[in-house]
């Protein structure tokens, strides 16, 4: 039994742990309220009324239709893709039978991509799109396409593998063709793993700057990430609405952690984990 | 299932992901080793120099800069978290009321994206505006205030810090992940020989814990060269490259000056250094193993 003395020692400790990583987002959301010359002149102070100057202003300066609708509309197409090409290649590697030695070695080198930095992508992948000529919106697809194979096929290989080999044998007296199997059979048994992926996938694209800073020239094409970078420099002008412009971006995501919780903490420690 | 796998499906079926993959991951590396041998300017065509770049890069006082500040971070980030997390995680690991909501908010830094995160700091280290020096001013201590970001010295130091708000919550999950691994009835025995906190910590939790522990330093190894948005955000590299760290010193020589030929061969360089302190920690670790 723990004694009552260290128990309560272990909650203060908790609480203040807990205090120190949640007082920048309180931090934020007071300063939200000022005004620009309160920020400046009484950084300390709290905010003198509840004032919504600032987030009237982030709808000026930043189009949220436009930075949610590019941000859906790559993150559809791209796990669309993503999940159709890495649920084929996945099956293969972990049900059907070949060489255990070309398997592991594909295995082996699809997983790889986890110790890559994008940082050494990024130009090249650049001139790849180009010579495809994908630009904006378009040329993000792919690179987040292929950064997502390696954690796609660690945890789709992974599940696939779990599932019995009598269902298959069961699936194929019964007259399935391999497509059947895999769609009909297989596919509905994948899917909390598919849900993990998904979300996992969404909040990656969600805050992947790093590319999107490379490809997206024209404001029209920004998705949320590279709507936020937007203040890069000119935050001596704003700073109230910079803060309640980020607010509006990270509101969205904190809820959608609330809801997805676990999907979102098992997609990201079994990466971990099992890498 | 044998009849099922005909080669064509086989085949067929690994083909899109081979492909996706080889066209944006593995050629994208092998090109950037190519171009890190030319003078480009973008335009034109790049100009095979040898190992000029590699030579210029180790007389680039700047490269230099950057080289230290990235190894700054990367002790500073490393130790705080490695250590840290572990001891978070220990407190955080048991059945005490409101647990699993701190978690879930000690977790929460981590899935913002990383620009915002940027953002959030200035307004608490920003020498002007920031809280850390107001609350100084506040509690009479003008003297201690420091030009935490922006200035000459301190902004790798904050990097790491900032760094350290982002993935504790993150590193302290996979720990706890790591001592939920460790048999009950263990613990149960060590509690009964009487052991205290200290040799339970030193001799079972530690040595149990070896897998995870190793698992948190590649992730950070990895992670800490990874570091881009937060120093985009907070200093930009600036004052006078002063804050640069190899990753965004490659970037702005890349796409800042378009001298695609010398950002590459920084991009390689910063790609290498990571992977040979992943393979000297991993080395390390392994003959430790031997030995114990």
């Amino acid at each position: 039994m723990i004694s009552k003395k260290k128990k309560t020692a272990m909650h203060v400790g908790t609480i203040l742990i807990t205090l120190m990583i949640v007082f920048p987002f309180i931090w934020m959301i007071l300063l939200s309220f000022k005004t620009n010359s309160e920020i400046m002149t009484a950084p300390l102070a709290l905010p003198s009324s509840l004032n919504f100057e600032n987030y009237k202003n982030a709808f000026k300066v930043l189009n949220y239709v436009q930075l949610y609708g590019n941000t859906f509309f790559v993150c559809i197409i791209s796990i669309v893709i993503e999940l159709t090409i890495t649920f084929l290649s996945s099956f293969v590697l972990a049900r059907m039978e070949f060489s255990g030695r070309i398997k592991s070695l594909l295995y082996g080198f699809l997983i790889l991509g986890l110790s890559i930095s994008p940082f050494i992508l990024l130009f090249p992948v650049y001139k790849i799109n180009v010579f495809f000529k994908l630009s904006g919106k378009l040329g993000l697809i792919f690179p987040y396409v292929a950064t997502s194979i390696s954690f796609n096929t660690l945890l789709l290989v992974g599940y696939l593998k779990t599932l019995p080999a009598e269902i298959d044998e069961a699936a194929v007296m019964d007259g399935c063709s391999v497509w059947q199997l895999m769609l009909k059979v297989i596919l509905p048994m994948t899917k909390p793993v598919i849900a993990t992926v998904v979300i996992f996938n969404v909040l990656y694209i969600w805050n992947e700057y790093p590319f999107a800073s490379v490809m997206l020239r024209d404001a029209a094409d920004y998705t949320l990430s590279m709507g936020a970078s937007f203040f890069k420099g000119t935050y001596t002008v704003d700073y109230g609405g910079i803060i309640a412009s980020s607010i509006m971006i990270i509101i969205p995501e904190l809820i959608f952690y609330g809801l997805f919780q676990k999907n979102i903490v098992e997609g990201m420690t079994a990466g971990a984990v099992k890498g | 299932m044998y009849w099922l796998s005909k080669k064509r499906y086989i085949v067929g079926m690994l083909i899109p992901t081979l492909l996706v993959y080889s066209v944006f991951i593995i050629l994208p590396i092998i090109i950037a080793v190519g171009y890190s041998f030319t003078k480009y300017s973008g335009i034109g065509k790049a100009k095979f120099n040898g190992f000029a770049n590699y030579q210029r890069l180790f007389s680039d006082p700047t490269f230099w800069i950057a080289f230290k500040n990235t190894m700054i971070i990367f002790i500073v980030a490393f130790l705080l978290l490695l250590v840290g997390a572990f001891f978070i995680a220990l407190l955080l690991n048991n059945h005490l009321k409101f647990n699993d909501f701190n978690k879930a908010l000690i977790f929460s830094p981590a899935i913002i994206a990383p620009i915002i995160v940027g953002i959030i700091w200035v307004y608490i280290l920003d020498p002007e505006i920031g809280i850390v020096n107001a609350l100084l001013d506040a509690a009479g201590l003008s003297a201690w205030k420091q030009q935490w970001i922006g200035g000459d010295t301190l902004s790798p130091y904050s990097t790491a810090i900032i760094y350290f708000w982002q993935q504790l919550g993150y590193l302290v999950t996979i720990y706890i992940a790591g001592l939920k691994m460790i048999p009950e009835d263990v613990m149960e025995a060590v509690r009964i020989d009487g052991a205290s906190a200290w040799q339970k910590l030193r001799y079972i939790t530690v040595p149990l814990m070896k897998t995870t522990i190793s698992t948190v330093a590649v992730l950070l190894i990895t992670g800490i060269f990874k570091i881009f948005e937060i120093v985009q955000q907070t200093t930009g590299g600036g004052p006078n490259h002063m804050s640069e760290t190899l990753v965004t010193y490659s970037y702005s020589t890349t796409f800042t000056k378009g001298e695609y030929g010398y950002g590459m061969s920084l991009a390689t360089i910063t790609f290498v250094v990571s992977l040979i302190i992943t393979g000297v920690y991993m080395m390390l670790t392994r003959e430790k193993g031997e030995k114990a």
